[in-house]
């Protein structure tokens, strides 16, 4: 490890008895406790750490903060590599390992910073102007050779292994940014007892108090500071939360926050999560987020070693590393001096000091005098030099003359943009304050005050002002007391004067001229702006998006403002003229990780487990995602691998003796009241209120526009108490269009409806030996004979000695069938009993599946007809229409186009060739006709394959329908190459006289 | 026969939560209570029939039904409102479920939910910290009075939950769950309280 040749011996907020290792691109250098990974780099003197986007320049560290568009690394490595990391905002930790992106073979030497001589290829536009032809290169060959040569960090490409989590906070206030302003705001609201959110991107409280040498009632400002953070601990109700960015302003006072709970940790500690994703719901809010130093655009602007002042000076003040030994301040206004006065404090040499402004105020001559500075009033720089670090600017003074001079830090400054971001989340735009030359937020979101810098009110003193002022006025509107708010801190005024200065122009260029970078990110020169202004793009959307101006992960946060100044000059319009600049969520990238928490993996959704789910897994079956739910599939046994012979065993064993099956799923409503049966009458097709007490009915519902909407069988349990079952898909979408009918349509009518689906576990019995199997289960009071149990009876019942239960004799299979219901705890018991009771006859669970071959057998229709685009006629279920009342879609189902004989309607199919597998899904096409759109005729809604008729059978929609039983049509299946000959048929393929179900 | 089957029931807990601790060793933040043994039936007044109701609820168990998002207690029962005009009524004892629903289906539609939910007591010194990852309404006690409940959604499923007397460790709440979601939730809830470390123990609802 090498020593920090540019560590100051003192100061700073560093911890000097916490050495920390860290590696950049294989070397080892030390660093300490505090340190960002950008000031630790440059303590030791690292000053190249990037290549740029497109031309491969050699780029340094611009900022200190959140708007670095420089200097991006690879963080940490393997899976938890994480690209595109701003150096000026990641916490240095004890083995932190960081790679330079985009450079090829390295940093140093980079083959493809041959781009930079082939740039008048490259300039904006070009992807538009060059891969134009043919088209079909554009996916092969372009579009990965632009991506290898133009792009930033590279993904991990491995699963995350950390947890990431959500949560959700509230308060009266949130207050967005710990410096002057916030601290003040926070305090103010605190000490009332309000609820109050403190929120900072940075790991330590303070904003530019961390970097500045000044006083705040009278006492220097880390000692007030200190007793500001030590108070807001002690309030209970004060939520301070460092490395948290508040990233997007949402409806109603909802803010978007992403803590950084581990990222300053080389993994997170056990049980913690990486980062946590806020949702705050603030009653009102202070944005009190500062603002952002802006560059100067001039020859040679991004090569390193040119720093921001404000940068320059945070690095010597709050990191104890001095920037450069040599430095040049270039200012275009008075806030850039603090920065000279400060890298002088800590032992730097400053050369000089190029104020662009003309006027020779006597204080600025004074004080560089004092520095030992030469001073450049009127001048400016017009080229820096350097390549891979700076050591050479041409400044050009107020007479013309050029002066060539020695240096290692280009400090710059042209004044600061409020970070007013948020403001423009809902749709906001900032206006152009003339005075100040800059954006300051426009029309507010409700609920938000904007505070100090972020308001454009640049000096120490108004931050505080500001933020207690504000505070109180919010709370003051919440109807809270501000009697225990406190005094307002005070601070002096410093001078903030400014005429800014975009760019420097008519530099004498040598053969190359210089690039001159608006956007150091994207690489976009003034002169690309320049090119979009003479070819029309000069609406500030159409510049952002002929140039990439604006587009890279720090979305213009430095370049911006310099590209609208410099549209506007070539446009011969004012900026405001020009347009604005206006963001959307997020603030700063935000990793998608964050913001699906908990919710990824088998986590993504709730999974809904039926009661019968351990004894399912126990059996060894095969699971199905139906909507939420995981159901058995089918129950492999050793030996089969075919899910196919499977399914044909259960099959069978319905066919031939008995099967059980879990119908817990389907949705189960309980509908009781004196009005209940009319409520039936009103929701269902077929009619209620002849059904007796103790007997199920099938009854079919439709939508308000009279399509089907869902189907099931309801049993009437007392006279005015019914139990609606319905499609496991649709029981939510039911439940909630009962409840719009009743409270809705027809509040008059006496009936209560909730769902009992989680209540009760259910369970098929079908087969011939069904009510042999139940007699070993029901309680031997209740007789189960045919006469006394018939076919749709619905009865409660009990078992094991008197648990409650209800069986219906009701069946979806065609075979003698139950379905036998007890409180869900015991559903397990049930399964086992029933087991036990149907063991002497072969009894043999089955899923999903072999209830699909089974229904399909008997041509019930399920959800794969349900469609929401089938009628009840198109389903042959136009009988149960009654004409003897009025139901929900009985009008719209009336509809001429709905009862055109040609609508396609439900059959059954069979393969000519019995040979044949069918598939759901193929089209039917007249033979010999061509498969065109025009001809055709419906398709394929369900195939099994019967174990029964031992060929594959199906169900479908087809023009005509039943009329056409007996002829032969293409099944066309373009997708998997199907094309076979199929014959209309009845879709009942067995037992259709019905002798199974009454047995 | 019927007889040779063992009828026992299955906890809605069982296969996903168990007594012990998790998380966080040493810190106790949190404990959960899996509750077990309770009635629980839905009630739904008939239209204009509240009042009677609530005469028939107040006059058996000595309880007035609420008209807000509250719970109201009493030594055997308590009752939850959970719509306008529909309550949750909680026995503490099952048995006594059935004559219950008979003696109320005269006024209201009754329906047995005894099966239907897997709840939690919950409690601990961060207990509101754990729950801030998922609930999404307001719990402080300022927002949230002892007494006061909700339906609401944590980690996208729905749950109801109240605010009981604060316990000696700390802010106590129950919630429910439907049964077939209780493994998702407790998905959740694990990993929302390891940090605090949690102590899960059996108890009766």
């Amino acid at each position: 490890m090498s020593a920090q040749p540019f560590r100051l011996a003192s100061g700073g907020l560093i911890d000097r008895s916490q050495a920390l290792s860290f590696r950049f691109d294989g070397k080892s250098y030390g660093g300490h406790a505090g340190d960002t990974l950008a000031s630790a780099l440059l303590a030791n003197g690292v000053r190249l750490v990037g290549r740029s986007f497109k031309y491969h320049r050699p780029r340094g560290i611009l900022s200190a903060g959140p708007e670095e568009p420089n200097a991006l690394v690879e963080l940490r490595s393997g899976a938890r590599r994480e690209p595109n990391t701003r150096a000026t905002v990641a916490e240095l930790f004890d083995g932190l390992e960081a790679v330079s992106q985009n450079r090829w073979p390295s940093l140093a030497f980079d083959l493809l910073s041959l781009n930079g001589l082939f740039s008048p290829a490259l300039v904006a536009g070009f992807y538009y102007k060059t891969f134009m032809w043919p088209a079909s290169f554009w996916e092969k060959l372009y579009e990965p050779l632009i991506r290898r040569a133009a792009g930033l960090g590279r993904a991990a490409g491995a699963e995350d292994p950390d947890h990431y989590e959500k949560a959700f906070a509230f308060c009266d206030l949130l207050v967005i940014g710990g410096g002057p302003a916030g601290l003040a705001a926070a305090l103010a609201a605190g000490r009332t007892g309000a609820r109050v959110i403190l929120c900072d991107e940075d790991f330590r409280l303070g904003g530019r108090l961390l970097a500045e040498k000044r006083e705040i009632d009278g006492r220097p400002v880390a000692e007030w500071l200190a007793a500001a953070l030590a108070e807001l601990e002690s309030l209970p109700d004060v939520r301070l939360m460092p490395r948290t960015t508040v990233f997007g302003l949402y409806d109603h006072g909802t803010y978007g926050a992403v803590e950084r709970v581990s990222d300053h940790l080389p993994q997170p500690q056990p049980h913690q999560p990486r980062q946590r994703a806020w949702r705050i719901q603030a009653k009102r809010a202070i944005l009190a987020a500062g603002a952002l130093e802006r560059p100067i655009v001039f020859p040679g602007n991004d090569t390193p070693g040119v720093m921001l002042a404000g940068a320059a000076r945070t690095y010597a003040n709050r990191y104890g590393v001095l920037p450069g030994r040599e430095t040049v301040l270039f200012t275009a206004g008075d806030d850039g001096w603090a920065t000279a006065r400060d890298i002088a404090a800590a032992g730097g040499k400053v050369a000089a000091i190029v104020d662009a402004r003309a006027d020779a105020d006597p204080a600025r001559k004074a004080l560089a005098d004092r520095l030992g500075a030469r001073l450049f009033a009127g001048g400016v720089v017009e080229r820096a030099r350097g390549g891979r670090q700076l050591d050479q600017v041409t400044i050009r003074d107020a007479s013309g003359a050029t002066h060539a001079l020695a240096c290692d830090l280009l400090a710059v400054s042209n004044g600061w943009n409020p970070t007013l971001h948020l403001t423009s989340h809902q749709n906001g735009k900032p206006v152009w304050d003339e005075e100040i030359h800059c954006f300051v937020p426009g029309t507010l979101p409700a609920g938000l005050a904007v505070a100090g810098s972020a308001a454009g009110r640049f000096t120490l003193a108004t931050a505080l002002e500001d933020g207690a002022r504000l505070a109180r006025e919010a709370l003051g509107d919440l109807g809270l007391s501000v009697a225990a708010a406190g005094p307002v801190p005070a601070a002096d005024d410093e001078p903030c004067g400014l005429k800014p200065l975009w760019r420097v122009t008519g530099g004498k260029g040598p053969v190359f001229p210089g690039k001159a970078f608006v956007d150091f990110q994207n690489d976009v020169t003034d002169a690309d702006v320049e090119l979009a202004a003479r070819e029309g793009f000069r609406p500030v959307e159409h510049l952002k998006r002929y140039t990439t101006l604006g587009m890279a992960t720090d979305q213009g946060k430095t370049s911006n403002l310099s590209g609208l100044a410099i549209m506007a000059e070539q446009t011969g319009r004012t900026i405001p003229q020009a347009g604005t600049t206006t963001f959307r969520p997020p603030y700063t990238p935000v990793a998608i990780g964050a913001l699906g928490g908990h919710h990824r993996g088998k986590a993504f959704r709730p999974v809904r487990l039926a009661p019968t789910h351990g004894w399912s897994s126990e059996q060894g079956a095969v699971f199905v995602e139906t909507g939420q739910w995981l159901r058995a599939q089918y129950y492999p046994k050793p030996g089969e691998t075919d899910w196919l012979a499977t399914v044909n065993r259960e099959v069978l064993a319905v066919r031939e003796t008995v099967g059980i099956c879990d119908v817990s799923t389907l949705g189960k409503i309980d509908i009781q009241g004196a009005d209940a049966a009319a409520f039936l009458e009103r929701v269902y097709i077929n009619g209620w209120k002849a059904l007796p007490v103790g007997k199920a009915r099938y009854g079919l519902m439709l939508r308000e526009d009279g399509f089907v909407m869902d189907d099931g069988t309801t049993s009437r349990l007392g006279e005015h108490h019914f139990l609606m079952t319905t499609t496991t898909a649709n029981a939510g979408k039911v439940m909630q269009h009962l409840e719009f009918c009743h409270q809705v349509l027809w509040p008059d009518l006496d009936v209560g409806m909730v769902s009992v689906s989680e209540q009760w576990a259910q369970v098929t019995v079908a087969g011939p030996k069904a009510r042999k199997t139940l007699r070993g289960v029901v309680d031997p009071e209740h007789d189960l004979s045919n006469e006394a149990f018939p076919y749709l009876a619905a009865r409660a019942v009990t078992v094991g000695g008197g648990i409650p239960a209800r069986l219906f004799r009701i069946s979806f299979s065609g075979e003698l069938a139950y379905e036998l219901a007890v409180p869900a705890g015991y559903g397990d018991a049930m399964m086992r009993a029933l087991m036990q009771a149907g063991a002497p006859f072969g009894i043999t669970p089955y899923g999903t599946e072999a209830l699909g071959v089974l229904r399909i057998e008997k041509g019930h229709v399920a959800g794969n007809e349900l469609s929401g685009q089938t009628t009840a006629r198109d389903l042959g279920l136009g009988k149960m229409m009654s004409s003897k009342k009025d139901y929900v879609g009985r009008l719209m189902a009336n509809r001429a186009a709905l009862n055109e004989p040609e609508r396609p309607s439900f059959v059954g199919f069979k393969p000519v060739d019995r040979r044949e597998r069918l598939r759901a899904g193929a089209h039917f096409i007249g033979v010999g006709k061509a498969a065109t759109m025009a001809n055709d005729e419906g398709y394929m809604t369900s195939v099994a394959h019967s174990p029964h008729l031992n060929h594959w059978i199906g169900l479908g929609l087809i023009r005509g329908g039943s009329a056409r039983i007996g002829e032969q049509v293409r099944a066309y299946d373009p997708v998997r190459g199907g094309d076979i000959l199929v014959e209309i048929c009845s879709p009942v393929f067995l037992d259709p006289e019905g002798a199974r179900l009454h047995g | 026969m019927a007889e040779t089957a063992q009828w026992t029931p299955r906890s809605a807990w069982a296969g996903i939560a168990q007594p012990g601790t998790f998380g966080a060793a040493g810190r106790g933040g949190v404990t959960a209570t899996l509750l077990e043994g309770h009635g629980l039936a839905s009630l739904i007044a008939a239209p204009g029939g509240a009042e009677a109701l609530a005469r028939r609820v107040e006059q058996s168990l000595g309880l007035a039904l609420p008209t807000a998002p509250r719970i109201v207690s009493g030594a055997g029962h308590d009752v939850i409102w959970s719509g306008p005009d529909q309550w949750l009524l909680r026995a503490r004892s099952r048995g006594e479920m059935p004559s219950l629903i008979a003696e109320l289906a005269r006024y209201a539609a009754v329906s047995d939910q005894s099966d239907a939910r897997a709840a939690l007591r919950l409690s601990g010194p961060h207990l509101r910290d754990a729950l801030a990852k998922g609930v999404m309404i307001d719990l402080h006690p300022a927002a949230f009075a002892v007494g006061d409940a909700a339906a609401t959604s944590v980690a996208h499923l729905g749950v109801q939950l109240w605010r009981l007397p604060d316990a000696a460790e700390g802010p106590a709440f129950e919630i429910m769950v439907a049964r077939s979601l209780a493994g998702s939730f407790w998905s959740w809830f694990a990993a929302s309280a390891a940090e605090f470390g949690c102590r899960v123990v059996a108890g009766r609802g």
